[in-house]
């Protein structure tokens, strides 16, 4: 491990922080003993979480034909494992509150993460043999490592992005990184969540989302990401065109035996159609995503 | 980018040699970079790019010889001008008039014909929201000019939200458009107000040749 890094992470500890229900929910479903009305107290002690858990479990995300109007009801329809994932996305922009840094708009910054994790569980329902909330969650979180280094390296992080332009884009942004700091912003996104011990499949997809050969246990999940990731900088620009974007490795192709002509589009379109509401849903009526 | 072409680099039109170029992987050409406040002419098979927020671009060409250039500017703001006509004398439209006059007299002067000239523009982005619609200015500016001037716009691809990243190639006349994705926006703006700051401090000189 990089000790460069390992430090980096260690200074931001203290301002990013899991969600303390997350925390809980966590140990909870870890723990053989425990029942779903544990889950459920769990939820309700945090009745900001309750009121979004209850907010995404009614909305089409899910679609589930009756109305879901308690924790306990939610937790039993929903699984007290997707809980675990909801507890995480829905309080993740949170957590970053605390580390500010002026090269990117928290909003841009989260717009680009939601899209991918929406585009994400989209591709992961079509390739299937995979869990399609968690997938989700990979997506949302597979850049927070940028968030880390503009807040602690500023400078090393402008001059990296300006090279990317410089290069008209030879370089790409994991790449110019390299060049400037000797790491990239996957390896300290990697850390961060191995330091948070989060489940092993967003560890992976954090850490290889620019590289699908490398994630040993979740290939199928960390390439889904990957493709999830160039779909959404198509959706963030308004795009159908893929050469006006970063290429997607074709193995990540081969490994979900997905073909990029027949589910691109309609990737790209289902996302920002579903982007508005999960908007609302994962970052809260018109607070989070304002800044 | 291999640096070590530079140094088999064919020299730029006299005035240029400030300019950065270098070979370019991708385009498999020599590239020129061009910054904010910065114009570009070549006679060669190169290739001429930038990267534009608010700023707007002007690519123009002989399209019958080839020899053409792109310039990068913005108009700087004041208060009392909301919108901008190319014939208009006032210190801000006069840096607009500077861009675009000395782009077209380098071609001229280098050969190209007027009537044969032919422009694409490209840029005036709003990529601060919170900001006055810089861009709007830019672009009308230079369609106006254009307009005045008797030269006709090829192709465009202004305004709307993004950056843009803008690949030039004077001798066809191709060009590569390709929207940015907003983690550069800030960047792209820090470049563009420090632009703007030494063109308000920086009075243009009033001299202009004109053909």
């Amino acid at each position: 491990m990089n000790p460069v890094i390992e430090q980096m992470v260690k200074g931001v500890g203290g301002l990013v922080t899991l969600p303390d229900v997350f925390i809980r929910i966590n140990q909870l479903v870890e723990d053989p003993d425990s029942t779903v009305e544990d889950i459920a107290k769990a939820i309700n002690a945090d009745p900001s979480f309750t009121a979004r858990l209850l907010r995404v479990a009614n909305s089409t995300f899910y679609s589930f034909p009756a109305t879901v109007d308690t924790a306990a009801r939610a937790a039993t329809i929903i699984g007290t494992s997707q809980i675990r994932n909801l507890a995480l996305s829905t309080s993740i922009s949170r957590s970053f509150e605390k580390l500010p840094n002026t090269l990117v708009s928290m909003r841009n910054f989260w717009m680009h993460s939601l899209y991918c994790g929406l585009a994400a569980r989209k591709l992961a329902r079509m390739a299937g043999k995979c869990d399609v909330d968690a997938v989700f969650t990979a997506g949302l979180l597979h850049d927070i490592g940028e968030l880390v280094i503009f807040n602690r390296i500023p400078e090393e992080a402008r001059l990296a992005l300006l090279l990317v332009q410089d290069s008209a884009d030879e370089l790409t942004i994991p790449e110019a990184e390299q060049e400037v700091m000797g790491f990239n912003h996957a390896e300290v996104g990697a850390e961060l969540a191995r330091h948070w011990k989060l489940p092993l499949m967003l560890q992976e997809c954090i850490a290889y989302h620019h590289d699908v050969t490398k994630a040993r246990h979740f290939p199928r999940e960390n390439a889904l990401v990957h493709i999830a990731n160039i779909l959404s900088l198509m959706a963030e620009v308004n795009t159908y065109n893929p050469d006006e974007v970063a290429q997607v490795d074709p193995l990540a192709w081969e490994i979900t035996g997905l073909l990029a002509d027949e589910v691109r589009q309609q990737v790209i379109e289902e996302a920002r159609v579903e982007f508005i509401e999960a908007e609302q849903m994962f970052f809260g009526t018109g607070g989070q995503l304002n800044g | 980018m291999a640096d070590d072409m530079g140094t088999r680099l064919s020299p730029a039109l006299p005035g240029f040699e400030n300019i950065k170029r270098a070979w370019h992987g991708t385009f498999e050409t020599v590239a020129a970079r061009l910054l904010p406040g910065q114009y570009f002419v070549t006679m060669r098979d190169e290739a001429i790019y930038t990267t534009l927020g608010s700023c707007i671009s002007a690519c123009i060409r002989d399209r019958m010889s080839g020899i053409g250039g792109m310039n990068h500017f913005m108009l700087p703001l004041s208060k009392e001008e909301i919108s901008l006509k190319a014939g208009d004398i006032s210190a801000s439209a006069r840096y607009g008039n500077y861009a675009m006059e000395h782009l077209i007299n380098v071609i001229l002067k280098n050969g190209g014909k007027r009537q044969n000239l032919e422009a694409k523009i490209f840029g005036g982005g709003r990529i601060i929201t919170n900001m006055t619609d810089v861009g709007r200015r830019n672009i009308d500016f230079a369609r106006d000019y254009l307009k005045t001037e008797g030269i006709e716009i090829a192709s465009q691809d202004v305004g709307d939200i993004f950056p843009r990243m803008v690949v030039y190639f004077p001798k066809t006349g191709k060009v590569k458009v390709k929207r940015l994705r907003s983690l550069h926006n800030n960047t792209i703006a820090e470049q563009e107000i420090e632009y703007l700051s030494t063109i308000e401090t920086k009075p243009v000189s009033g001299d202009i040749e004109l053909f």
